[in-house]
């Protein structure tokens, strides 16, 4: 067992940084078309409940999961009514927007005669292939042994990446990103791709979510706080990834193995397991502090190519 | 006929009335919103709200629990409202304030019973003021000198905070670790003589310290030659390089301000009613809290004071419903609510809706240098 | 009356517009015949641009009525006039910088696929270049381009949409005298092939050169078109400013001082590192004013930033009265003695968002009266701030309120009019009366007159040549961040100057 540790932890990480992708590719979307949103997490927890209630009642994942897509698009309307018509602060929209989230779905979880909390999943995502090409050495964990969800999160990268750079409507938000008062000039509906997006965005980030309770492998049982720090954290891995959907993966694989990094070290036995898991399980966010450092400073930040009218509220016939 | 529906144009100077009336609309918005969401799930919202304002200001022995509660807010609130209005997205609020109580404590622990409150209370709560401005310039020096966008990194340092703190008291055998409790493990509870004196049930001066400090912060803004240099790098950087101001330096030193008072909300709290590191008591939101506070109350340092109360009350209402059964996570949804609201008033206050007149004196868009 | 055998390609009737108290359009009509360049003559303030954009979809008028070849028309947004067949390029150009050539031509268009073919692109892109003289790189991302380049891709694309009518607002302004010249033979191209121009002006040399028709705005109103065969320049000029106007003009002069500031080869770079002011050497003396000409982006805002120490020169030294300046702060330099007046009002010479009180003590504050100790005196804001909107006739001010609600003029007027306040040794100024109406400019060239007369050196930066004559003692040329030329203003033409400007050595040729 004590050999394989690094397969099992890169298994680990995928599965771990499988809601990330999901979230990052969303918030890259939203972000491509100048918003800001950093209602993720609350999004993520809303996408959550709801995609654990409908599952928990209906005893269909699919269901579940579509509750949850919908539930995160719903709720992510707030915050493009707020940045676009309203044109309000993006940042402090986006932080009303989680902290509203997260009150509402640890309300949600514990409200009612039969709250959800405390209760494990009704059914699961379980991985599609039992025995057989899973068992083989080093790629039968790495990329035959998960759920599907895991490999859904690689389609949804690519086609997000596809559509951005070879498609005319993936032209059209990246104009609204860039030079929102030019796309309009050139006939582009800024408003209603920003609206899109943006809902596309809650939509993914609804689905990350989902996956963290309905996952066989993470924790699928309701709690107040079943997605830990994922929406923040997929906030950063946004800009790691250089607002690219494909990168996005690895830059979750890497924070998923950082996140499962403490439990791995617990296996290992001395002196391994004497870090403190207090300390270790800063390592994401020590992670993520230093990679902004090193990769978004300055001149960097300049080719790294956010987009030059992200959070700023664009306001129509001003030129 | 070309005529539009309705004219959205930039409202020069809101009246006072206005001012007040929305964040108050926001608030009554959001527990329409939050009523909503009770009903549907079997509550009756009259009660649930009856039984927050009784918590909040039913009793003498309420009211100053949330004078108690008001105190850090006010803080907190003054370090976001300070930091945004430089466009500085300070959101690690409640990293900053955990540091100031982890300050304040070591540094009460360290000068032990022997010394006089007279001196060992000033000293721990400038303490607590270092430690938050420290932790603040963890984010605050990469943003000045490298550029790092400040929303992530400060972000991050509220979670590594957290944990910093839970392994001083749990993960270790620290100063902060309460030597006589090894089995549940707590913060070792500070000297009496470094703790803030009460004067009314268990409301301490703390109160009057931050609110004394609200009065500094706005003359500190409004009243000197620094603080002019400070709005007109809120409003346009470029400006203010243009007039020979210092941006990187102003940058700098609002950031590790902002830092040093939710620093001292965390000394103040941590010093008045808590009196130890405790993660059950120390980590109640009011980084985050503080950062609605600030927007509620329109970024004026003044205001803050009576919505720092507000939020106060709101809070200390949370364990009163779960004593009835309602999730005290109604609390944080309500928060949430007022702030999409106090954010969406924005709008109201900064614009005019009007129907268009057919010879019109005023506005419709603004031109900009196009005519 | 309009003539029925002639096709009108557009016609408004009755078109009213305001902005801001503003009254930019009353009761316009206005008449486009197919297969013309008709030029949009007015000062700046007239209306031109507002009625343009307007045409163009941008902007929807309060009141009036549009025909499109006869068809009543609303044009809810730049996509329907686009879909219409009417366009324009805008003074500030609506193309994405981060974007290539090839994608910016693509953007929005609605006759291509979902899925991009670059390579078909970049075809179509060069083929449109070549038929109409306007050839681009078709791989270049904007950012890159010159403001000249930008400029024909902003016309290809609207030639890709197959556009019957264009229109083009101020386009010269960017341009030098040869490169306007070829603008004007692709304008008449497109005429031919039966598609209107509208071509929007204030130079009148330019609208008898290459149009047919001409509307004349003044003040909001139209005042009378012509055929530009029948019509006299001094006709024209009367009719766009209402009055026989002289706008101030320098004096010659007795002779001036000592030398205030010197500049010596002086190298700094532009935001991106690439050096823009590649070795630049000038002396300004006492009472003197030097005009530096040039288009656009050849290196005149970093040569201000390296004067001014906005930005910090790679080598050379700026010396004032014998004391070095190079290296020291922005402060050093407003506190020794130099003012500058910007190009961007409200992006750095002003703060939008603070009052009209507190923008007119922004030099000022540190000091008494403004400032006792770290205190503000605030009433001193209000007293002297009230001073200087009279002195500097300054309109529009509403106590409490941002600045940035001001004109253009008024704007205009409160920056400068600060700066003169400052009575240094050295003002400098970049294109001080751009996009100003008659009044403001009239305004504003008193003042810099005024400041020459006390014996301040002035530095005019600008691409306005007109201003730069009428202003200018002595006249340099900046050209790919190097002077190029110095004369006289005696002895300085449009052509020559014209030459100087883009690149051409009066040596060679």
């Amino acid at each position: 067992m004590n050999e394989t540790w690094p397969i099992e932890l890169l298994a680990a990480a995928m599965v771990l940084g499988t809601p990330l992708i999901f979230a990052t590719v969303g918030e890259i979307i939203a972000e491509r078309s100048g918003i800001l949103n950093l209602g993720v997490q609350g999004t993520m927890l809303v996408g959550a409940v709801s995609a654990f209630w409908a599952t928990f009642n209906t005893g269909n994942l699919m269901l579940g999961l579509l509750t949850g897509i919908i539930a995160g698009a719903l709720i992510s309307v707030i915050h493009a009514f707020l940045s676009v018509s309203l044109r309000v602060s993006q940042i402090v929209s986006g932080l009303a927007l989680t902290l509203f989230g997260t009150g509402l779905a640890s309300f949600l979880g514990r409200a009612g005669d039969n709250p959800l909390v405390g209760n494990p999943s009704a059914a699961v995502f379980k991985p599609i292939l039992e025995g057989g090409l899973a068992d083989l050495p080093v790629v039968g964990p790495l990329l035959f042994g998960h759920d599907i969800i895991v490999y859904m999160a690689w389609v949804v990268a690519g086609a997000a990446s596809y559509y951005m750079f070879r498609t005319k409507a993936g032209l059209s938000l990246r104009a609204v990103g860039e030079d929102p008062a030019s796309a309009e000039a050139a006939g582009v509906n800024v408003s209603r791709i920003r609206y899109v997006h943006v809902m596309i965005g809650g939509a993914l980030s609804g689905v990350g979510g989902a996956y963290f309770v309905l996952s066989v492998r993470l924790v699928p049982t309701w709690q107040d706080s079943p997605i830990g720090a994922a929406g923040w954290i997929a906030i950063a891995l946004v800009i790691l990834a250089s607002w690219r959907p494909w990168r996005a993966i690895f830059a979750a694989y890497l924070f998923g193995a950082a996140a499962r990094l403490g439990l791995t070290l617990q296996t290992l036995g001395e002196p391994w397991s004497n870090v403190p898991s207090t300390l270790l399980a800063t390592l994401p966010f020590v992670l993520a502090i230093i990679a902004m450092i090193v990769f978004a400073s300055g001149e960097r930040a300049r080719h790294l190519g956010a987009p030059a009218a992200l959070g700023i509220p664009y306001f129509r016939e001003q030129r | 006929m070309t005529q539009r529906r309705f004219i959205v144009e930039p409202r020069g100077l809101a009246s006072a009335q206005l001012n007040i009336a929305v964040p108050v609309f926001s608030v009554l918005a959001a527990l329409v919103v939050g009523a909503v969401f009770l009903a549907i799930t079997g509550e009756n919202p009259l009660e649930v709200y009856g039984k927050m304002v009784d918590a909040a200001v039913g009793s003498s022995r309420a009211i100053s629990e949330t004078l108690i509660t008001t105190t850090p807010l006010i803080l907190t609130g003054l370090a976001a409202a300070v930091a945004f209005k430089m466009l500085v997205w300070n959101i690690g609020g409640e990293g900053q304030f955990l540091f100031g109580a982890i300050f304040a404590s070591g540094v009460a622990i360290w000068l032990g019973d022997s010394v006089p409150s007279a001196l060992a209370i000033p000293v721990v709560i400038i303490a607590s003021a270092i430690g938050g401005a420290a932790w603040a310039s963890i984010a605050a020096i990469p943003r000045v000198y490298l550029g790092t966008n400040e929303i992530i990194t400060t972000l991050m340092l509220n979670f590594i905070a957290l944990n910093i703190m839970n392994y001083l008291i749990f993960g270790s055998n620290s100063p902060w670790r309460d030597p006589d409790s090894p089995q549940f493990p707590q913060g070792r509870p500070m000297p009496d003589s470094t703790r803030i004196p009460e004067f009314w049930n268990r409301l301490d001066y703390g109160i009057l310290i931050a609110i004394a400090i609200a009065l500094i912060v706005y003359f500190l803004i409004y009243k000197t030659r620094w603080g002019f240099e400070l709005r007109v790098v809120g409003d346009s950087a470029n400006t203010a390089r243009y007039a020979g101001i210092g941006v990187s330096k102003k940058i700098l030193a609002v950031f590790l301000l902002s830092g040093a008072l939710a620093g001292l909300a965390g000394g103040l709290f941590i010093a008045g009613p808590v009196g130890g590191l405790d993660p059950r008591s120390l980590v109640l939101g009011f980084g985050f809290t503080g950062i609605i506070v600030a927007a509620l109350a329109r970024l004026n340092p003044i205001a803050i004071i009576p919505v720092a109360f507000l939020m106060g009350g709101l809070i200390n209402a949370g364990p009163a419903l779960q004593s009835i059964g309602i999730p005290s996570a109604t609390v944080t949804m309500l928060q949430g609510a007022i702030l999409i609201f106090a954010v969406a008033g924005e709008f109201f206050i900064a614009n005019r809706i009007r129907r268009p007149d057919r010879k019109t004196e005023d506005a419709s868009e603004k031109a900009g240098a196009a005519v | 009356m309009a003539d029925q055998d002639l096709h009108l390609a557009i016609e408004l009737r009755g078109i009213d517009k305001t902005f801001y108290g503003v009254h930019a359009n009353e009761n316009v009509d206005f008449q486009l015949r197919a297969g013309e360049v008709h030029a949009l003559l007015g000062e700046n303030g007239a209306g031109k641009s507002t009625l343009c954009s307007i045409l163009a979809g941008l902007y929807r008028p309060d009141a009036g009525e549009m025909f499109l070849n006869g068809e009543p028309t609303v044009f809810r947004t730049p996509k329907e006039a686009l879909a219409a067949g009417v366009g324009m390029v805008y003074q500030h150009f609506r193309l994405v910088p981060n974007l290539t050539v090839a994608e910016n031509l693509a953007l929005g268009h609605p006759d291509l696929g979902q899925v991009l073919n670059q390579r078909e692109l970049h075809k179509t892109a060069t083929e449109l270049g070549e038929r109409y003289g306007l050839p681009v790189d078709p791989a270049a991302r904007v950012w890159q381009l010159s403001v000249g380049q930008q400029q024909r891709v902003e016309i290809l694309k609207l030639l890709y949409r197959d556009v019957k009518v264009l229109i083009l607002d101020e386009p010269t302004a960017v341009l030098t005298p040869q490169e306007a010249e070829q603008l004007f033979k692709t304008m008449r191209q497109m005429a031919s092939e039966g598609r209107s121009v509208i071509f929007v002006s204030h130079k009148l040399h330019e609208v008898k050169q290459v149009s047919d028709r001409v509307t004349v705005l003044r003040g909001g109103k139209n005042v009378g078109g012509v055929d530009t065969a029948d019509a006299e320049p001094a006709d024209l000029a009367r009719m766009m400013v209402g009055r026989d106007l002289e706008l101030p003009t320098r004096e010659e002069s007795d002779g001036f001082g000592d030398p205030v500031l010197t500049v010596s080869d002086l190298r700094v770079d532009d935001d991106r590192g690439l050096e823009a002011v590649r070795g630049v050497s000038f002396e300004i003396r006492s009472g003197e004013v030097v005009g530096i000409a040039g288009v656009s982006g050849n290196g005149q805002r970093e040569l201000a930033y390296g004067v001014t120490g906005l930005a910090p020169p790679n080598s050379g030294r700026v010396v004032l009265e014998g004391e070095d300046l190079t290296e020291m702060s922005v402060l050093a330099h407003i506190d020794k003695g130099i003012a500058y007046v910007p190009q961007s009002r409200l992006g750095m010479g002003l703060a939008p968002g603070l009052t009209t009180e507190d923008n007119l003590a922004l030099k000022a504050y540190r000091r008494a009266p403004y400032s006792k100790g770290v205190r503000l005196v605030t009433s001193t804001f209000k007293e002297k701030g009230g001073e200087l909107i009279e002195r500097y006739d300054v309109r529009g001010v509403q106590p409490g309120l941002p600045i940035r609600l001001l004109s253009g003029g008024n704007l205009q007027k409160a920056l400068v009019g600060r700066e003169v306040e400052l009575e240094s040794k050295v003002l400098i100024l970049r294109s001080p009366t751009r996009g100003l109406d008659v009044g403001a400019t009239e305004a504003v060239r008193n003042l810099v007159l005024a400041e020459s007369k006390r014996g301040a050196a002035v530095l005019l930066i600008s691409e306005d040549l007109d201003e730069l004559l009428a202003l200018s003692d002595r006249l340099l040329v900046i050209y790919e961040g190097q002077i190029v030329g110095d004369l006289e203003t005696s002895e300085a033409t449009a052509e020559r100057l014209g030459l100087l400007m883009a690149g051409q050595s009066e040596m060679s040729s």
